[in-house]
């Protein structure tokens, strides 16, 4: 093990990835400060530029940009009530009313201490439970890869939030629907693709991910009408003093060492990712807090602040844990890097440690560079960063959508993609009305390809039998669990339905008796 | 019956559902395929399978309420769609007016329907904008523009 965080940090510390460290922590910070575009529009909008450019350095700068949009999030949740993700809607429960107390400087601060620890606890916690976890799952066969990916996919599915349950299945089908348009590399045949041959090599991974998270988000905000909105001018003179009291510290420091952990097993899970942390953490401290200190949460309370914000960062390292030893994203944004690995020609998964060893732990020793530099250079510098928030929509918009489209362009240098992303962001805006969920299905084009290449190799190594299914203790294992994270949900949803349904009757009948 | 989002959402993929399985019947087999377990078609009748049960399985669970019908009301659909036709415009001028026009037009045009209207402001911004983005991929970084079929015809390749 100690070889390899040798070889990540040489790989980290070279001048050009640090370089990327700074690069992508203050390019998140400042996309994550747009309201409506969180980390997966910010590391999307990098794929065009990471190509050019080495595995290592490319993921590293897309970790930079990931953690960068999340801190970047909580600074606008804190100084204009908007937050730039979800999840840091949490952060401005707290921190927006500390800013209107002209303690904008404290929360700002604090968020970035918070996010700092919350980090450096994730960081630490991902270099030893990675290389673990790899070394479990280097027995793996194509059957337990098969049965992960089905797991990982369900996994999303189930923690899209109450009554998304189903929706989000679906739109993981539709993913892997995309996923089989163009040549099939198993017989070579062609599928959907219509005749067009603009459509053999299937749709690209960067078209899909730009059209619909960056195009689509900035679209979104146009058609809601948030471009009109005018951002409240952010007063420097108001934004206090960046310094924590001794008292304010001992306060907040068990907060964020118990957000810190929380986060990181909840971010460890597939499909679970920071919003659901930060949610969960502040929920956390507020039923530990005593009666008297709840009643500040909500209205500028210091743990409030801190509990989402140490969570965040924590899950969205942990979120890394299933990326790099299964090969499985964690959340949406690692979807995002998981295509990119994929892209690039690399494999996550158990042997990326392995095959990789400068990718996988270069990508670790740099989250830890990336926590300092947005503590060390981002801090200090917020009062001029969120000065770009005054840019106004107008002129920032069709920026947005200029680099959405070039950064397709050009890697292809074919217009029939600009044109697809058109089709595409029309679909996906449809779907955003029906509220349907966009990273189930971005996971399941990710996953299809490989899903169907273990499905193939398992079902011809046993002749055509699902036997693969059950023979196996270890695939076994991992298909009912992914049955019962499949099927529990829906059938609870379906019985409140019920019950909901049922309830109003009742309510009526009581009424009339 | 009260159509709500889910319904929709649930009818349109059933569609597509029964639409990908049909084409996915048309997919061409190699010869031999049919006593092989996998073939090219496996997973697209899978998939049109288990789209169907989901899609149907929306419908059966969809929400009831008024509050989850489809309100399309306050969206600012024209501004999207002329937008979105700037988008396409840009990529037929990036074949015809060459990459530093075509971005040069889409800006001053998107800037314009966003409402900016101050045409000190529209240069102002998108020129240097245009000629720095083109000068950092053509000069910088080596990438290969291609002029456009205009500037070909009018000056020749």
């Amino acid at each position: 093990m100690l070889d390899g965080i040798f070889t990540g940090l040489s790989t980290a510390i070279m001048p050009f990835n640090l370089m990327m460290v700074v690069v992508g922590c203050f390019a998140g910070t400042f996309i994550g400060m747009l309201p409506g575009l969180g980390p997966i529009s910010a590391v999307a909008l990098m794929i065009p530029i990471t190509y050019g450019l080495d595995p290592s350095s490319g993921i590293i700068l897309m970790a930079g940009v990931y953690y960068g949009a999340v801190f970047g999030g909580s600074t606008s949740s804190i100084l204009i009530n908007a937050p730039g993700c979800a999840s840091t809607v949490v952060t401005a429960f707290d921190g927006y009313p500390l800013a209107q107390k002209n303690q904008a400087g404290k929360a700002l601060a604090l968020a970035a201490y918070s996010s700092f620890t919350g980090g450096t606890i994730g960081a630490l916690a991902l270099l030893f439970a990675a290389p673990a976890l790899a070394k479990v799952s280097l027995s793996f066969q194509s059957t337990d890869y098969f049965a992960l990916m089905v797991l990982g996919l369900t996994a999303v599915a189930a923690f899209s939030g109450k009554g998304q349950v189903i929706k989000a299945l679906i739109m993981t089908v539709f993913g892997l629907m995309i996923a089989t348009v163009g040549t099939d590399t198993t017989s070579g045949a062609t599928r959907f693709t219509f005749g067009s041959l603009d459509l053999i090599d299937g749709i690209s991974f960067l078209l899909l991910a730009m059209a619909t998270f960056a195009l689509t988000e900035v679209v979104m905000t146009v058609l809601k009408g948030e471009h009109r909105e005018e951002e409240e001018q952010v007063d420097m003179s108001k934004l206090g003093s960046m310094k924590l009291s001794k008292e304010e510290i001992k306060e907040v420091a068990p907060t964020i060492a118990r957000s810190s952990v929380f986060g990181f097993l909840v971010g460890v899970l597939p499909g679970a990712g920071a919003t659901i942390a930060s949610f969960l953490a502040y929920g956390l401290e507020r039923n530990l807090a005593s009666v008297k200190e709840k009643l500040k949460f909500g209205k500028g309370a210091l743990r409030g602040l801190a509990a989402p914000e140490s969570a965040n960062n924590a899950a969205s390292t942990g979120s890394f844990v299933p990326l790099l030893t299964l090969g499985i994203p964690g959340s949406g944004t690692t979807a995002i890097m998981l295509g990119a690995l994929i892209a690039y020609g690399i494999q996550p998964g158990p042997r990326l440690f392995l095959d990789n060893p400068d990718v996988f732990w270069s990508v670790i020793i740099s989250m830890y560079f990336g926590n300092l530099v947005l503590l060390i250079l981002n801090l200090p510098l917020i009062p001029y960063i969120s000065k770009l928030l005054l840019i106004p929509r107008p002129i920032l918009i069709p920026m947005i959508l200029f680099f959405s489209i070039t950064g397709v362009y050009l890697v292809s240098f074919n217009t029939f993609d600009i044109h697809m992303m058109v089709v595409i962001t029309v679909i996906a805006i449809f779907l955003k009305l029906l509220q349907f969920p966009m990273a189930p299905m971005l996971l399941g084009y990710i996953l299809g390809g490989l899903m169907e290449t273990n499905l193939s190799r398992a079902l011809v190594i046993s002749d055509g039998s699902l036997a693969f299914l059950w023979e196996r203790p270890l695939t076994l294992a991992i298909i009912s669990i992914a049955l019962i994270v499949l099927v529990v949900p829906p059938a609870l949803e379906l019985l409140r339905n019920r019950k909901n349904a049922r309830g109003p009757e009742v309510a009526v009948n009581e009424g009339e008796g | 019956m009260m159509m709500t989002k889910d319904h929709i959402g649930g009818l349109v993929f059933l569609c597509l559902s029964v639409l990908y399985g049909y084409y996915a019947g048309n997919i061409q087999m190699l010869p031999g395929d049919e006593f092989e377990p996998f073939t090219a078609r496996t997973v697209p009748h899978t998939l049109a399978i288990l789209g169907g049960i989901l899609s149907i399985a929306l419908l059966l669970t969809a929400k009831r309420s008024a509050g989850s019908r489809l309100n399309l009301k306050g969206y600012d659909f024209a501004l999207v769609a002329k937008l979105l036709v700037l988008i396409v415009g840009f990529g037929l001028a990036l074949e015809w007016t060459g990459f530093m026009l075509a971005t040069l037009l889409f800006l001053i045009v998107g800037f314009w329907l966003l409402g900016e209207r101050r045409i000190k402001m529209l240069l102002m911004v998108s020129v240097p904008f245009a000629v720095g983005i083109w000068f950092v991929l053509a000069k910088l970084l080596d990438i290969y523009l291609a002029p456009g079929q205009l500037y070909m015809q009018l000056f020749g390749g």
